[in-house]
């Protein structure tokens, strides 16, 4: 009897412990084996191919382990994070533009990634604009990722059949350009510069070349500057180039049609745009197209660009917090950093460097306002809304710059 | 006797209530609950901080107050008021038309246009939206090629949304173009009532078409306009998907909200979903004074038939 219960209790035992070994192996394997991705399309567009390599290099290096990449757009990819950050079931990487992160990092919405910034290549040298835009209260939070400038993409062919032998210099140089361009291209709806109307970051490249600005902070408290005198010279300087080059739609943002799409339809000589905007010119223009620098009104000098860029930040809601980070590294590691900069992009540490047009273009550039509400000066769409007042006529430079001014003052003073 | 009386009265009186009982607890708990939800989120601060952290503070009617002192919402419920009753008035006014086209058409024509009704039914909101915003596309649309080929003037590169007016005017094409198929439907199978013999008579006694339309036929139909007005003024004093991915996200300002997309914009965008819960209930408010008259009316029909 008592040995019968003795070998009755052994088999539960072992039974148990097969249960549970196969359990614990079931459950580690099943936190382990995949890992959310958001990346913008660009990287689908751009550079899918070093994405699919480095998920390679990350599974062999973490067996058993998937990645699951899901490409986001750039309007609509906050909302769908706040959703996850309610309900769960979101990634464990998001790529944030840098523009978007502070608001995030104050609310606490990301791991902090401190400890683990030495595990990165280059992080000693990292882009100091595009590193500061992941830290906040001193603790890193984003990793960058890549920047870009903005740079012009030209047909060289369409240059030189309208007598243009030497690369504008100045603003208006470029302008008295376009219109030898217009010239010999009288199609109806043909661009000699093709510029969305309400690409503001194109249009606040006139505001900063001529010594304006969005907003600065005085004393604690931000004051609009879109209405200073430097301001309004910029933005009519701005409605002046665009009426004399672009054929573009006045109300239209930069992705409504793609500016390369246009472009590789034969509807414009050249184009503002990422300088990786030469990814998608069309098989028909490859062969022609090349890029320069954007030039100031200051001959001799570069228009102050735009730095965008991204970073890659761990939400506070992942469960596989260092899976996450050790792709990170490898999405960061020196070598896809090269293929960043291969595609056309600027690689995230100043080491990596080179001279390429959009590295050139890098080197006179601004920056938004470093706000916690900047954010939504972005999404409520008042720049947009200024320069398409300004385009149409529907208000005067001044009074659209004054009421831009103001709101934008009113957002950012938000507790 | 007393007592099997009484349990048959009682037996009456539960039977109804025990078979709406289902019903009832369904809506309460699918209705209700997110409702209450709405409500108590509506008293609270609730930002992107405490979404993480999944609990807010109470404000009391802070996000009210702030709702109410703002001008933006003023202007836009102003605005999405004339827009709702542009499109209710176009979409029944269209619709009746359509149906009355309907009865007087040969059966194969009859038929054709039907069909035509239902694809435009079938076709999903966003699909629909894509298709007219290519027809109406700045640099290659369909509609400038062909009013430009008809003489009409010169609509090469005419933008269709560069004002206020014209984007608005362009979601309500959509939405009535939209709405079209079922209230026509709906009032082709309402003027199946009205009976022939008393059309009949009324010719006889010369009355001509439009005295007929106006003493038999629209008496006729009224409940059934009344349904479909106040169901249309529902649905387009709410609508989101139309207008804002018609008009598109960068587009969007203060100067063209309609009311659900200022709740958008106030709500997620800014991530302030307290104030949006409170935008919300003040919109269900609204809708339900606007639709009360049509109610109450709807309500006084069924008691006297």
């Amino acid at each position: 009897m008592k040995r019968r219960s003795i070998a009755a209790l052994l088999l539960v035992t072992v039974v148990a412990a097969a249960v549970a070994a196969t359990t614990s192996g079931a459950t580690k394997k099943a936190n382990a084996s995949s890992i959310t991705v958001w990346l913008q399309t660009d990287a689908q567009s751009g550079w899918a191919d070093l994405v699919a390599s480095v998920n390679q290099k990350f599974q062999s290096d973490h067996p058993g382990t998937t990645v699951n990449i899901q490409y986001q757009g750039w309007g609509d990819h906050l909302q769908k994070f706040d959703a996850t950050l309610a309900g769960g079931g979101g990634p464990d990487v998001i790529e944030m533009g840098n523009t978007e992160m502070t608001k995030y990092m104050a609310a606490g919405a990301f791991a902090d990634l401190s400890s683990s910034k030495s595990g990165f290549d280059n992080s000693g040298s990292w882009l100091k604009g595009l590193a500061a835009s992941g830290v906040y209260k001193g603790k890193t939070y984003g990793v960058p990722y890549y920047a870009g400038s903005r740079v012009v993409t030209y047909r060289s062919d369409l240059f030189k059949k309208a007598g243009i032998s030497k690369l504008p210099t100045s603003t208006a140089a470029y302008t008295a350009d376009a219109k030898k361009l217009m010239a010999k291209n009288g199609k109806k709806g043909f661009s000699p510069i093709y510029i969305a109307g309400t690409d503001w970051y194109f249009g606040m490249s006139f505001v900063f070349d001529y010594g304006g600005g969005i907003a600065t902070q005085v004393s604690g408290k931000w004051k609009g500057l879109l209405a200073s005198p430097k301001s309004i010279a910029g933005l009519t300087a701005y409605k002046n180039f665009f009426a004399a080059t672009s054929r573009a739609s006045k109300t239209t943002d930069e992705t409504h049609p793609n500016p390369y799409d246009v472009y590789a339809q034969g509807q414009a000589a050249s184009m503002i745009g990422p300088s990786w905007f030469s990814c998608c010119v069309g098989a028909k223009y490859k062969g022609s197209t090349a890029q320069f620098v954007m030039p100031g009104h200051v001959a001799g000098t570069s228009m102050p660009g735009f730095l965008g860029g991204s970073d890659l930040a761990v939400p506070i809601t992942s469960s596989q917090k260092a899976l996450a980070t050790d792709w990170i590294k490898d999405f960061t590691s020196t070598s896809s950093e090269k293929t960043l900069q291969a595609k056309g992009n600027i690689p995230n540490a100043t080491n990596l460097l080179g001279s390429t047009v959009n590295e050139r273009a890098a080197s006179r550039s601004w920056f938004v306002p470093t706000a916690k509400h900047w954010v939504d000066v972005e999404n409520g769409n008042i720049l947009r809304n200024m320069l398409a007042q300004i385009l149409t006529g529907k208000l005067s430079v001044k009074q659209a710059a004054q009421s831009a001014s103001d709101n934008i003052a009113s957002v950012l003073n938000q507790p | 006797m007393t007592s099997r009386r009484h349990r048959r009265l009682w037996g009456r009186t539960a039977v109804p209530y025990a078979l709406i009982a289902p019903v009832v607890v369904t809506i309460a708990l699918i209705l209700g609950y997110p409702l209450y939800f709405l409500v108590r989120l509506s008293l609270q601060q609730y930002g992107l901080f405490e979404l993480i952290r999944h609990k807010g503070v109470g404000v009391g009617l802070a996000n009210y107050r702030s709702v109410l002192h703002d001008q933006i919402f003023w202007h836009t419920l102003l605005r999405t008021i004339v827009f709702t009753a542009a499109n209710v008035a176009l979409t029944m006014v269209v619709g009746l038309l359509i149906a009355l086209l309907l009865v007087q058409v040969s059966r194969p024509v009859r038929v054709l246009l039907s069909s035509g009704l239902v694809l435009v039914w079938s076709m999903p909101v966003v699909v629909a939206v894509q298709v007219w915003y290519w027809m109406t596309n700045f640099e290659n649309g369909v509609v400038n090629y062909v009013l430009t080929h008809l003489h009409l003037g010169s609509f090469e590169q005419h933008d269709w949304y560069a004002s206020t007016f014209s984007q608005l005017s362009m979601v309500t094409l959509l939405i009535v173009w939209g709405a079209l198929p079922f209230v026509a439907i709906t009032l082709y199978a309402g003027l199946a009532q009205v009976p022939r013999d008393l059309l009949e008579a009324a010719s006889v006694d010369g009355a001509g078409a439009w005295m007929k339309f106006r003493d038999i036929t629209l008496p006729i139909l009224r409940p059934i306009l009344l349904i479909l007005t106040s169901l249309s003024i529902i649905w387009d004093f709410g609508v989101f998907t139309q207008p804002y991915l018609l008009i598109g996200q960068s587009k969007v300002t203060p100067g063209n909200f309609l009311m659900s997309i200022y709740l958008f914009e106030e709500g997620y965008f800014k991530s302030d979903y307290g104030r949006g819960a409170a935008i919300s209930l003040l919109m269900l408010a609204i809708v339900g004074v606007l639709s009360i008259v049509y109610v109450r009316r709807m309500v006084r029909i069924g008691v006297e038939t």
